[in-house]
C-alpha cells in the first residue's frame, strides 16, 4: 500500500531520472512542471464530467425520479451528450453587448477556479505547487469570482443579468469575511498557510476539533460557489437564468464548467482544510482524498435538493449578524484552547469542548433574542411557533 | 425550532433517495416494472413514480372505454353478432354500418364497419346490443395518419381475441 500511496511522486521521479541523460536540469524540471500542470488540470476537469451526472442523479432520486439513465450504463456518459449539444449551438453575441468584455468573462470565471487546483494536495506529495501562502491564495482566487460575474453580466447589456450581478457582489463580498475568519482558526492551529502543512497538522481532523469553523466554512463556500441555498444570482424564478443569461454555445459551456469546478473545489478544499485531506487508514491517500471530496459534494447536492433559496436581505443578515460573530467567537475560543495545552490531543479535546460550549451559548442567545423580540414573525421563525 | 426543520427536511430527502433503491416496483436492479404494465399505484407506494411510457404502461381501470371489439362465443368460437342493427341505430355519430346476410338463425353481418375517426367512445352501442356481442377494449393507442380510419369485422374480432373477453360487461364489476 505504501507503493500505491506515493505513486504520483514515484512517477514524477521516474520521469525526471529518465529525462536526465538527454536534457539539462532545467529542461527536465520544466517537463516535470508541465506534466504536473497537465495532470492537475485533468484531475480538476475530470470530476466535472462526473458531477454533471451526479447532480442530476442525486436531485432526481431525491424527488422520486430516475434522472439520466439512457446514455450509457446508468446514464454515465450524459456529459458527453451535453458537450455535443453545446458544441453544435450557435454562439450568439447580443447587439447591446460590450464585446471584448463579453468574450473575456467566461475565461475569467473558469481560470481562477482552475488556478486553485494548483494548491490542492490530491495525495501524499501529489500537489502541483505547495505554496507557503496556500490558504491566502485560495481566498484571493475565490474573490475573483465577484469580478468575473460582474464582468459577465455588465457586458451582456441585460437588466436581469445586472440585477444578478448586484446580488453576486453583495453576496460574495459579505461571505468572504466569515470564511476568512473560519480559515484563520485553521491557520492558527496548524501554524502554517501551506495546504500540505495543514493536512499534516490534522492528526484529528479539524472538522472534529472545531465543528463550528467547519460549518461556517462550508456555508460560506456554498455562497462563494453560488450553490443552493445561496443561489440567489441564478434565481430561476425571478432572474430568468442569472448572470449567464446571454451566454450560449461554447461560452456557456465555459461558465457551466466553471460552476461545476467550483463544486469540486468546495469538496476538495473542505476535505483538505477540515476533513484531514489525504490522511486515512490502510487505503492510499489519493483514494481517501477523492472519497472525502465526493462525500462533501454529495452533501452539497443533497442540500440543493432539500433547502429553499434565501431572500437577499435574509442572506446578508445571516452573513453579517450570525456567521461573522460566530466565526470570530470560534477563533477566540480555539486560540484559548490551544494556548492552554501544547499536547495535540489535549488541545483537540479542549477545542471541541470550547466549540460545544460556544454552540450552546449561540442557541441560548438566539432563543433569548427570539423571546425578547417584539416581532411575532421572528419569534415564529426561530421558535417554530405558528 | 432553531433549524430543526432544516435537518428534518434533509432527512426526508435522504429517505426518499434511499427508498428509490429499496422499495417500489422499480427498486434497484430493476429498471422497468415487470411485464411492462404498472398496476395502479396505491397511495402508500414508495420509490420512483416515473412511467417510462413506451416501455411501460399503466394498467387501465376496468371501465375504461377504448376501441370497440367484436366478441366470440367461447362454446363454438363464432362471433355473437347477429346483425340486428341495434348498435347502428344507437350510435349518435353513424360510426357503425352493417350489411346483413342470411335469414333467422343464420343471419350474420356480411360487412361490419366501424369508423374509428368518428367514434366518441360513448359505449351506447354496447348498451344497446341484446346479444353482448360487442364491448369496448382497453386499447387506446390508435394513432393514424388518416382521419377516417375504418376497422372491419376481422379487425374488430382480432381486438376482441386480444382483449380475451367473451361477453359485454365482463370486466365491469
Amino acid at each position: 500500500m505504501g507503493f500505491l500511496d506515493t505513486l504520483p511522486v514515484t512517477i514524477m521521479q521516474w520521469v525526471r531520472s529518465a529525462l536526465s541523460p538527454y536534457l539539462p536540469v532545467w529542461g527536465s524540471e520544466l517537463v516535470v512542471a508541465l506534466a504536473k500542470v497537465v495532470l492537475a488540470l485533468v484531475v480538476g476537469i475530470m470530476p466535472v464530467i462526473v458531477f454533471t451526472w451526479m447532480e442530476r442523479k442525486v436531485l432526481a432520486r431525491g424527488q422520486d425520479r430516475f434522472g439520466p439513465n439512457v446514455a450509457g450504463p446508468f446514464g454515465l456518459i450524459v456529459a458527453f451528450a451535453d458537450a455535443i449539444k453545446i458544441l453544435t449551438k450557435e454562439d450568439v453575441i447580443p447587439a447591446a453587448a460590450d464585446k471584448p468584455a463579453f468574450r473575456l468573462a467566461p475565461a475569467l470565471i473558469l481560470i481562477p477556479a482552475l488556478l486553485v487546483i494548483a494548491v490542492i494536495p490530491f495525495g501524499r506529495g501529489a500537489i502541483a505547487a505547495d505554496l507557503n501562502v496556500g490558504v491566502l491564495y485560495v481566498i484571493a482566487m475565490g474573490s475573483m469570482t465577484a469580478l468575473a460575474v460582474l464582468t459577465a453580466s455588465w457586458s451582456s447589456g441585460n437588466k436581469y443579468s445586472l440585477v444578478s450581478a448586484f446580488r453576486a457582489v453583495a453576496q460574495l463580498v459579505s461571505y468572504e469575511v466569515p470564511m476568512a475568519f473560519a480559515l484563520l482558526a485553521v491557520v492558527l492551529v496548524s501554524g502554517s498557510l501551506s495546504t500540505v502543512r495543514i493536512v499534516e497538522a490534522q492528526a484529528v481532523p479539524f472538522a472534529l476539533t472545531m465543528p463550528i469553523a467547519a460549518a461556517v466554512y462550508f456555508l460560506c463556500a456554498l455562497a462563494e460557489a453560488n450553490r443552493s441555498p445561496f443561489d440567489l444570482l441564478e434565481g430561476e424564478s425571478e432572474l430568468v437564468a442569472g448572470f449567464n443569461l446571454e451566454y450560449s454555445g461554447m461560452k456557456f459551456a465555459m461558465v457551466y464548467i466553471g460552476e461545476y469546478l467550483h463544486i469540486f473545489l468546495i469538496g476538495a478544499l473542505t476535505t483538505t482544510l477540515f476533513l484531514g485531506g489525504y490522511r486515512g487508514p490502510i487505503l492510499p491517500g489519493w483514494f481517501w482524498f477523492f472519497a472525502k471530496s465526493l462525500f462533501v459534494v454529495f452533501v452539497v447536492l443533497w442540500i440543493r435538493t432539500t433547502w429553499p433559496r434565501f431572500r437577499i436581505d435574509q442572506m446578508l443578515d445571516f452573513a453579517w449578524k450570525f456567521l461573522v460573530p460566530l466565526a470570530m467567537a470560534n477563533l477566540v475560543v480555539v486560540a484559548v484552547a490551544y494556548k492552554i495545552t501544547s499536547d495535540v490531543y489535549m488541545g483537540a479535546g479542549l477545542s471541541l469542548l470550547a466549540n460545544l460550549l460556544l454552540l450552546t451559548a449561540t442557541v441560548v442567545l438566539l432563543v433569548a433574542w427570539a423571546r425578547r423580540s417584539k416581532s411575532r414573525r421572528v419569534r415564529a421563525l426561530i421558535l417554530g411557533e405558528v | 425550532m432553531l433549524g430543526r426543520g432544516m435537518l428534518k427536511g434533509l432527512w426526508v430527502t435522504l429517505r426518499h433517495m434511499m427508498a428509490t433503491y429499496t422499495s417500489g416496483p422499480r427498486r434497484f436492479p430493476r429498471r422497468y416494472v415487470s411485464g411492462g404494465v404498472l398496476e395502479r399505484p396505491e397511495p402508500d407506494m414508495r420509490g420512483m413514480f416515473t412511467l417510462q411510457y413506451p416501455f411501460e404502461r399503466y394498467c387501465m381501470f376496468p371501465r375504461f372505454r377504448g376501441v370497440l371489439a367484436q366478441l366470440r362465443d367461447p362454446e363454438n368460437g363464432q362471433p355473437r353478432c347477429t346483425a340486428c342493427m341495434a348498435c347502428e341505430r344507437a350510435c349518435p355519430h353513424g360510426v357503425i354500418s352493417i350489411v346483413a346476410e342470411g335469414k333467422g338463425k343464420e343471419r350474420r353481418p356480411k360487412e361490419y364497419t366501424y369508423n374509428l375517426g368518428r367514434c366518441i367512445f360513448c359505449r351506447l352501442c354496447v348498451e344497446a346490443c341484446p346479444f353482448d356481442a360487442i364491448e369496448m377494449t382497453h386499447v387506446y393507442e390508435v394513432t393514424s395518419t388518416t382521419s377516417n380510419q375504418v376497422l372491419n369485422m376481422q379487425d374488430l374480432l382480432e381486438l376482441g381475441d386480444a382483449a380475451n373477453i367473451h361477453h359485454a360487461g365482463e370486466d365491469w364489476q
